[in-house]
Order: structure tokens, then sequence, then C-alpha cells
């Protein structure tokens, strides 16, 4: 009885010991973060939180993709590029090696700014009339057809940042997306609606055995996606670098493939592309610096205009997506629109005024053309084409690591699975960047040799005194600068947190030929709001709750104070964040 | 008294599996003739996936998403394809009111033909929302027909419609799976 005693005694010391030790070793551990699950209702605002680094991307495993790469030593170069391959497997409707973009880096020791243009570019026999057709524009010529599709830019772009700004070699950063084609994931209801969307052209350009269909249909939620020819791809330009697109078999298979279909790409167009290094665009709005892309990439210069016009007016005091606020805001927008279409282009072939347009002065002339209760009946005369308004493509992705380096970067293919046109065997998609050139052979942006066409693309980052504050950028099209500069004023004026910032109902509007469109809205703005601006003389439409016609933006908010980053990912698409 | 409660309640459990497997579950005997015309009633993508099907089925059938009372000529069923996309309208040209008006028009002249329609959702869930609703609720009551992707009638809209017309709805996991009711829906 005795020794039972003992014997229970004994082992209850050791279980205290076994406790005492177990609760030691984890508080002497580096305390990580306590990183919440997302909501299962994906609108609802969730902010990722990291503390020493940070990828925001449109896909889960393009984020995640990201963040193994900082985790393993990578500096926020290393980890965009490997989240824009990442996003190329999981993501391929929206960006790929087969498309272009720009990305802005903020070199923190140095503390520079840099922008580096990947955008795509016309091929040499390319010219105004190009997609004119017995005097009309052919609209599948410019969309669906051999010759929508422009020379790359994504795969030199991306290779030139990683050998000047990265550590990693190429073969490394692609790792991830080769095993995510291979493996293939689930998919998501997002790429079922699109791959249904845009079905049609998947049939006309693929046939029903395109690797982007599934027998013949397009893929439901719940089904799994793989690509292996992406991914023999991949494995090829890992091996042998990026010379195997540019002047090898792929890029043999891309002539024959835009050939096919009625295209003009050569050999030499593949050969003689390169991406440029830029110094950034920058503007202020109140305390705040932003700098961002230049034109091709207009967006970041039209979100510089926009709040150059709303720096003007008491926004906070009109409160958020009040009557007041949408009326100014679209007035604003359809001047902005109008100098869109008169002024830019590429500044390699035009002379644009960026001084003018992005000055304080300018900005004030407008404002004192808006009513403030009703829409004007017309706008400077601009030759904005209104098809634009059609596109809700392109994606975004963000980075920041532990040595504050930061990468904003927006890249697309063009319309949803670009051209729907595939490279033998090859897995990846063609762009149809040539519709963003003007249907107008006078226009400054009509298609012409070796062009970069206008894009809305405005990824940015902005600080705060001297300190990166957000990191932002989103797709949408047209409506890019117009999402962006509502989330930046969400945040600034009306003190949102990143994603309720990013979440918050969106509106859009734009002109035509000096016309005002209607005002695009999210059905969640109030019935009241919509009815008043109407009684002002506003066309009005309702588009869905969330509704990805608006943008998926992708957002970091640093708070140098708490030495926390913040992670916001839209639920318009399937955005997702991940920090440590 | 027990008996009588068990064969009840055994009746009414057997009553209420065959009524789900008549409207569910039955595989359509021919109803429909050929040939047909597959038009869209919104503008989504789906309406290209119903000619894949037709196609597959070996249909005669005709496809215009635009189509109007003079191509319902020398047709035997009109098949329309529901669900509304913005994007879709916008390529066409129209907004919802004006589809609104041209799938109307379209009833009235095969009603007055005496074509009968029958009904495809292909799209699940992404093609539910106010603005396909509104598409669905005014004009399945003129069906012969309806076949409909699971995912797309989680809320039973299409059950309750259907059984308040007497119309045949079959319910399929997933688009491909369309392809034999639809075959064998036509003679």
């Amino acid at each position: 009885m005795r020794n039972e005693g003992i014997k229970f005694l004994k082992r209850i010391s050791l279980l205290i010991l076994v406790s005492l030790f177990l609760s030691l070793s984890f508080s002497c551990r580096p305390r990580e973060i306590e990183v919440p699950e997302p909501p299962s209702d994906r609108h609802q605002p969730f902010n990722f939180i990291g503390k020493r680094g940070m990828v925001v991307a449109a896909h889960p495993l393009a984020a995640q993709a990201g963040l193994e790469m900082l985790k393993k030593g990578g500096n926020a170069i290393d980890a965009a590029v490997t989240t824009a391959f990442a996003l190329n497997a999981s993501e391929p409707f929206a960006s790929g090696i087969g498309g272009g973009g720009f990305m802005v880096i903020y070199l923190a020791s140095e503390k520079r700014v840099t922008v580096i243009n990947f955008r795509e570019k016309a091929p040499s026999n390319a010219s105004p009339e190009m997609f004119m057709d017995e005097g009309k524009t052919r609209e599948d010529w410019r969309r669906t057809h051999g010759l929508a599709v422009a020379v790359p830019g994504a795969l030199a772009g991306w290779n030139y940042a990683l050998s000047k700004y990265g550590t990693k070699k190429l073969a490394e950063v692609m790792e991830r997306a080769i095993e995510i084609a291979e493996k293939g994931f689930v998919v998501s209801k997002t790429f079922s609606t699109i791959n249904k969307d845009e079905y049609e052209k998947l049939l006309m350009n693929g046939g029903e055995e395109s690797c982007y269909l599934n027998e013949g249909f397009p893929f439901e939620p719940g089904d799994i996606f793989q690509n292996e020819n992406l991914a023999r791809t991949l494995k090829l330009i890992a091996a042998n670098g990026i010379h195997e697109f540019y002047k090898g078999e792929i890029a043999r298979k891309i002539v024959t493939a835009v050939k096919e279909k009625g295209g003009m790409i050569t050999s030499e167009d593949l050969e003689s592309y390169g991406p440029t290094e830029q110094a950034p665009l920058n503007g202020t709005y109140k305390d705040y610096r932003i700098f961002t892309n230049v034109p091709p990439g207009s967006g970041g210069l039209l979100i510089i205009q926009l709040l150059n016009i709303l720096e003007n007016w008491p926004i906070k005091k009109w409160g958020h997506n009040s009557q007041t606020y949408i009326h100014h805001f679209s007035e604003a927008l359809r001047f902005v629109f109008a100098d869109r279409g008169r002024y830019l282009g590429d500044p390699e072939f035009i002379s644009i005024p960026m001084d003018k347009l992005t000055s304080k002065e300018y900005a004030s002339q407008i404002v004192s053309k808006i009513s403030p209760d009703r829409p004007l009946d017309f706008y400077p005369y601009g030759k904005f084409d209104e098809s634009e308004d059609k596109k809700d493509n392109t994606t975004h992705l963000c980075v920041v690591d532990e040595e504050g380096n930061i990468v904003s970067l927006t890249q697309t293919i063009n319309h949803f699975f670009g051209s729907g046109i595939i490279p033998e065997d090859t897995g990846f998609l063609l762009n149809n960047q040539m519709d963003d050139f003007s249907r107008d052979p006078s226009s400054l942006n009509a298609p012409r040799p070796r062009r970069r066409p206008l894009s809305s693309m405005g990824p940015l980052i902005m600080f705060k005194g001297e300190k990166p504050f957000l990191i932002l950028g989103s797709p949408g099209g047209t409506r890019i600068f117009s999402s962006l500069t509502q989330i930046i004023i969400n945040i600034i004026e009306f003190k949102m947190f990143l994603d309720d910032a990013i979440e918050a109902p969106r509106f859009f509007t734009y002109s035509v030929g000096g016309k005002p469109r209607s005002i695009s809205l999210e059905s969640r703005v109030a019935e009241t709001i919509v009815k008043a601006l109407e009684a002002m003389g506003h066309e009005m439409r309702i588009r869905e709750d969330y509704d990805k016609y608006f943008g998926g933006a992708q957002g970091i908010l640093i708070l140098h104070g708490k030495k926390i980053i913040y992670g916001g990912a839209d639920s318009r698409r399937d955005g997702f964040g991940a920090g440590y | 008294m027990k008996k009588t409660s068990i064969t009840l309640l055994l009746s009414l459990f057997l009553f209420t599996i065959t009524a789900f497997s008549l409207q569910e579950k039955k595989e359509p005997s021919p109803t429909f003739e050929q040939p047909l015309l597959i038009t869209s009633a919104g503008q989504s993508a789906e309406v290209q996936l119903a000619s894949v099907l037709a196609k597959r089925a070996s249909l005669d059938f005709k496809l215009s998403k635009l189509a109007n009372p003079a191509d319902l000529e020398n047709i035997k069923t009109l098949v329309l394809v529901l669900g509304l996309s913005m994007k879709g309208l916008g390529a066409a040209g129209l907004d919802l009111a004006k589809e609104k008006e041209r799938i109307s028009t379209l009833i009235k002249e095969a009603e007055k033909k005496k074509i009968p329609i029958l009904f495809l959702h292909l799209g699940g869930e992404a093609r539910r929302g106010q603005l396909s609703d509104e598409l669905i609720t005014s004009f399945l009551p003129y069906g012969k027909m309806v076949i409909v992707v699971k995912s797309g009638n989680k809320d039973k809209l299409f059950n309750r419609i259907c059984n308040e017309n007497n119309i045949p709805l079959i319910e399929v996991e997933k688009t491909i799976d369309a392809l034999v009711p639809f075959k064998g829906a036509f003679k």
C-alpha cells in the first residue's frame, strides 16, 4: 500500500516536471505572431498579420510560395518573382510568361524607388491600320486573333529584376510554380466562373482539347486543375534560362502559334525584346508621397491626378460613398479620362506633358469646372476607347521583406485567358495586349512598330514621411486607378483599416468623346444614394455586391510604431496574404 | 392501431420518394423534336456549352446568341440557356431590359407556333443572384422541361417554380452530366 502511494507520488511529480519543462520550452521560443484563420465568409474584412515579412497575391498558393522564399532567406525581389511564377501556375487566366507588366521596387538600404517596365511590345510589322478591314475595326482581330498578340515581356522583366536586385537563381524561384503546375490544385468558384465566361474563346483557339478545359468543358468548383505542359515549359526555362523562351524552342512555338492564327510576331521580335528600368513617377496627397510607374502604365499618373483634384474638397466631411462624394469623384474621373485619351501613349515615342498633368495647379483648374449639384454635359474631348470598359482581368502582388525592401507588381495577359492562344504543348497563354492600342489610327496610342500599348496599371508605394506606409495595386482594366484612389481615400480620409478599405463598395464612371457615361456601382451602396444621384442627372448602373469588374486589389500596410505588417487581399477574386 | 400507423408511415415514405424521383431523377422520355434553336437568356457563355452538348448528342441544332422570332422558322424546339452575364450583355450591346424584351418576343412567337421550350441552367451558383433570378422567375414558367446544374439550385428556386407550373425538372451534378438527359429529351 505504501509502495503504491510512493509510485503515485512519483508519477505526479514526473507529470509536473514534464509540464514545467514543456511550458518553459514554449515560453523560451521566439514568440510567433498568432495568425488568425481568415473567416469563412470571404467578404468579411480580414487583415493578414506579419512582423518580419508579408506577401499578398491573388491566389493562396502564390502568396504561400512567396512567403516560403522569404523564410528561405530570399529578399522581396526573390519572393515577388517566386510569387509571379506561382501565379502563372495557380491563376493562369490573369497573368503569366505570355504577358507583361510593371514592377515598382523600394530598396531599403539605398532608400531608392525604381520601376521595371516589362510591358509587351507591338511586333515590328504593326501599323495603325492593322485592325481595319474594309474601313471597319475588326474587334475579333484585336482580341482573339493572332494579330491580338503582342511580344511578351514578363519573363524578361522578372529575370531582369532577379538578376539585378534579387539574391536567388532563376531555377530556385521557379521551383514552387513547377510543383503547383504538376500537382494541381482545387479549382475555386472564381476560376470556374472566369473559365465559363471565356469558354467560347478557349474553344475557338484551343479546341475541346485545350488544357484550360476539362474534357472540353469549363472546370467546375472543386475540380482539380493540373497543367503538366506548363510544368514542362517552366522546367525547360529553369534549365536553359530565358533564352529558351526568346530564342529557343519555345520562341519557335510562339511564332508558329501566332502565325497560324493570322498574327505577325517574328523570331526577331522575340529576340529583340528587352525590359526597361525607369525612375518612378511621384506625387503627393496631403502629407503622403506616392511612387508609382510611368506611362505607358497610365494608372499611377492618373491616381496622382485624381488625388490632386480630391485634395481640394472636404471629403471627410462629405462622408464615405455619400451622394456628394460620389458625384464629385465621378466628375473628376470624367475629366481624368478625357486627359487619358488626349495625352497618353508610349513615352518612348511620344511626348507626354506629365508635369502638367500631375501638377496641383492643373487639378485646381479642373476643380473650378466641376458643378456641385449636377453632372456636366461636356468634358474636354478625349479619344478613350469605350470597349476597354469590358475588361476586369490582370493581377497584383505586394511583398515586404525583413530588411524593408518592397515590391509592388501588377501584371497581365490583358483579357482573362488572354488571346486564348496556347503555343503547342507549352501550357501557357499568349496575351491579347494589342487590344490596348487605340482603335483610332490617328491616336498617339495607335499601334506602331515596337511600341508599348497604353495600360491602366498603377502599382504604387506610398510613404508617410520617410517611411513606406502603404503598398497597393489592382487589376481591373480602366477601373484600376479609380479603385486604388478610393482605397487610398478610404484609409486616409475615412480612417478605414486596410481590408475594410479594400472590401468597401466601389463605383466607377468615365467619359467618351467628352460625354459622360453612367456611374457603375456595387449594389451595396444605399438605394437612397443611388436615387439621389439619379435625381442630380447621373445615369446609374447597378452591379453585383462584390463585382470583380472593379478589380481585385492587394495591399500591405506597415505600422512602423507597432512594428506590424498588415496584408489585405480582395475577396472580389481569390486574394490571400501570408506573413511571418 | 400500431400496424395501421406503420403502414401509413411507409406509404407516406414511399410516396415522398416516388414524388422526388419523378421530379428530379427520372430520365426524360423523348419529348422534344429536332431541329432545335439554341439561344441565350442573359448572354452568359453557357450558351456555348449548350451547343457543345448538342454537338456531342448529335442533335440537329442551330445556335444564335441573339435569336429573334424569324430564327424560329422550321424549328421544332427552342432551347433557352438561362444565366445573366453583364460582360455578355455589354459585348452584345444590350442591357437587361432589352434582353428581357428579346426573350419575351421569342417566347411569344414560340407559343404562337406551338414550339416547346426547354430551359438549361448550366452556370451553377455563379449564375445566380438578383439579376439572374429576375430572368429565371420571369421566363421559367414557360418551359416544358428544365435541366439545372445542382449548385445553381441550392435554394431550390427551380423546384419551387417547376412545382408551381408542373414542369419536369432534372438536376445534374456538373455540366457534362447534362449530356444524357439533354440527349434523352429529344426524339
